[in-house]
């Protein structure tokens, strides 16, 4: 009781010092350059984050359950790279569009199970499993595209990424905010979602439980796989083409968010909530990085920078150092 | 002799990379008859040179538990910030562009060791921070632009060899002075690794860190060592790579840091410390070198590379595994 106490506490606190640095953040653009606030750079914004919104609910999973998930972005363009071929291979008729669609969450999926399969049931490290899946998925996706974009694809899956109900509402942003009620859902309310977090809590222990861990484990990274494969359906139809290079800054990104929406990087621990308003205040950051036409690569900069803030608040803030799974990480 | 060829070495992990490397070299040989000869031999170490001075870093990082993204950035950020400070000071001096890409390497090695050593960040986590700050940092000074006026005591050793040889056909080949620093490094680390007490508290850490702890070992001060010892080598190499390539490229070594993993994985290193030899190394990197550079001598589209690399690691992380697997079932019968 207790403990569960302290928890809801520490999850109040994250989440209103999130909203607190949301807040001083729109404060202090607005001051600086009002067009912050103008209906067109929100618009843009909200255009721009559930690309990589909804791959942070992927990384999220994955860190929950004492994992990592590197290849994000290669699952995002391989699926991309696939449906784009599909549709554009067979006329792009509206069955093919259905069937190229389909194909991107299967390419997604398998993606997933290969990794979880790896981490699983072979225990190689995820860390490791992820990192070449990465070069794997984006080498197949160059294997496909053979270099070049493929593009030319048709009006209605651009209008994905860049159309909006009564131009206001981004339709990306309504599937961004259906994963994430969805995953509210599944973490909080199946079985699985608890057996996630007490297989990251501590693996030994849930297997003694009677937990299958190689289920939750392929599970979790097919989840990640297939929200991996709807980031890049919305990527393509941003960028109204396919290529294995797109987003490539985006693993560093999901990372940041994720650990600063507080999830625990050791696992167990993390809240979809938390993760909502990194994704908005990165977004933010991003947004007035481009008002005050800061060159793109001091974003890499900063990036990095608070990486690395974040983790040295944390690890001064917990009374005893993060202990974090060296076997795992 | 008799010890050389004992059930147990044949069998060893070292021994096959060693034949898979002797099959694949019979096989680019049947289809390229080029392939066997010196020139190919200088080339293949002109190509290995820099992964091995990497590959050395990262087998002890991994060795000691940890692991380490961040080289190529670091590598990139010295080379590029020592050469610019050479050309606007004037300075010409072969000593002073090594050291100061040593230091500048260092430098960020030691905010490796700080963020892992005393603040216990993962260790990937924390590399890919500083990976990403010096990489932005580097790309922002340069704007991606490089440097093709290299000193010109810098560009006189790319011009140093220790032997050439000329061809059939009249073409000169010729093996650089630089294959001399990977070499000595090789010994160096070995003989680190395996007849220093630093050596062994490394692998004692990256076997089980609390037990090293409690043996009385300075775990934090080992991955100091380690992390440290890594940066000032990847300065060393950042600057190596100037001469080789007789430019300052900001980005070209980027990326780099998947083929390096490869080729430690290969090379025996388990992935989860302890475990690792710089002979596995130097054979893994041997592999991966022949297998880029000859994919598109035997008909395979360069676009496959990457593919490539990913499937290596995959599958050689995989056999490990299974093997580590079998060894542990076997160990309790």
């Amino acid at each position: 009781m207790e403990k569960l106490k302290n928890s809801f506490k520490s999850y109040d606190k994250n989440i209103i010092s999130l909203l607190g640095i949301a807040v001083s953040i729109v404060i202090i653009m607005t001051i600086i350059n009002p067009k912050f606030l103008s209906g067109n750079n929100i618009s843009s914004m909200a255009f721009q984050f559930p690309e990589f919104g909804i791959l942070c609910f992927g990384m999220m999973i994955c860190l929950i359950s004492g994992g990592i998930d590197l290849s994000l972005v290669g699952t995002a363009n391989l699926s991309g790279i696939v449906a784009a071929a599909i549709i554009v291979g067979t006329g792009k008729t509206p069955g093919s569009i259905a069937i190229g669609l389909i194909a991107a969450l299967a390419v997604g999926a398998l993606c997933g199970l290969f990794n979880g399969y790896l981490i699983g049931q072979l225990h190689i490290p995820a860390m490791l499993v992820t990192l070449s899946g990465l070069q794997l998925y984006t080498g197949l996706g160059m294997v496909i595209t053979k270099g070049p974009a493929i593009t030319g694809l048709p009006e209605s899956i651009q209008g994905i990424g860049n159309g909006s109900i009564l131009g206001v509402i981004p339709y990306s942003l309504i599937i961004f905010a259906l994963l994430a009620v969805g995953m509210n859902f599944i973490l909080k309310y199946t079985i699985y979602g608890k057996q996630l977090s007490f297989m990251g809590f501590n693996e030994s222990a849930s297997r003694y439980a009677g937990i299958n861990n190689l289920k939750v484990v392929m599970i979790t990274y097919m989840l990640s796989g297939i929200l991996a494969a709807i980031a890049g359906i919305i990527i393509i139809s941003h960028y109204g083409s396919a290529k294995s290079d797109y987003g490539t800054s985006y693993t560093l990104l999901t990372l940041l968010i994720v650990v600063l929406g507080g999830v625990a990087p050791s696992g167990g621990k993390g809240k979809i909530s938390g993760v909502v308003l990194a994704v908005v205040i990165l977004q933010f950051i991003s947004s007035a990085f481009n008002i005050l036409r800061f060159n793109s690569f001091v974003k890499t900069i900063v990036w990095g920078l608070l990486l690395i803030i974040i983790m040295v608040v944390k690890s001064i803030i917990q009374a005893h150092p993060i202990k974090f799974k060296e076997k795992k990480l | 002799m008799r010890s050389i060829f004992s059930k147990k070495n044949l069998t060893k992990n070292e021994m096959f990379v060693v034949y898979i490397i002797i099959a694949l070299s019979v096989v680019i040989s049947l289809a390229n008859s080029a392939f066997l000869s010196l020139s190919t031999v200088f080339g293949t170490s002109r190509s290995m040179l820099i992964t091995m001075i990497f590959a050395l870093c990262e087998m002890a990082i991994i060795v000691s538990g940890g692991i380490d993204v961040s080289f190529p950035a670091i590598a990139s950020f010295s080379l590029y910030f020592t050469v610019t400070a050479m050309n606007k000071a004037h300075i010409d001096n072969l000593i002073f562009a090594f050291v100061l890409a040593g230091v500048l390497g260092l430098l960020w090695g030691t905010i490796n060791a700080v963020l892992i050593g005393k603040f216990k960040i993962p260790a990937l986590i924390a590399t890919l921070g500083t990976s990403s700050v010096a990489n932005g940092a580097t790309l922002v000074y340069s704007q991606g632009i490089e440097i093709s006026n290299i000193p010109s005591s810098l560009d006189a050793v790319s011009q140093k060899f220790l032997f050439s040889v000329t061809n059939s056909m009249g073409g000169k080949s010729s093996l650089t002075v630089l294959v001399i620093l990977p070499i000595v490094l090789c010994f160096f680390v070995h003989w680190v690794l395996k007849h220093t007490m630093l050596g062994r508290k490394i692998y004692a850490i990256g076997g089980d860190a609390n037990a090293a702890r409690i043996t009385g070992i300075n775990v934090v001060r080992t991955q100091f060592i380690v992390y440290m010892a890594a940066g000032l080598l990847t300065g060393i190499a950042g600057i190596t790579n100037v001469i080789l390539m007789r430019n300052a490229n900001p980005s070209n070594l980027m990326g780099a840091e998947m083929m390096v993993i490869a080729a430690v994985v290969i090379g025996g290193t388990r992935i989860t410390g302890g475990h690792g030899t710089v002979v596995g190394t130097v054979l893994g990197v041997l592999l991966i070198t022949l297998v880029f550079n000859n994919l598109i001598m035997l008909g395979v589209p360069n676009y496959w590379q990457s593919f490539a690399v990913g499937a290596i690691i995959v599958l050689g992380t995989a056999i490990t595994s299974l093997r580590a697997k079998r060894i542990a079932l076997s160990a309790k019968i």
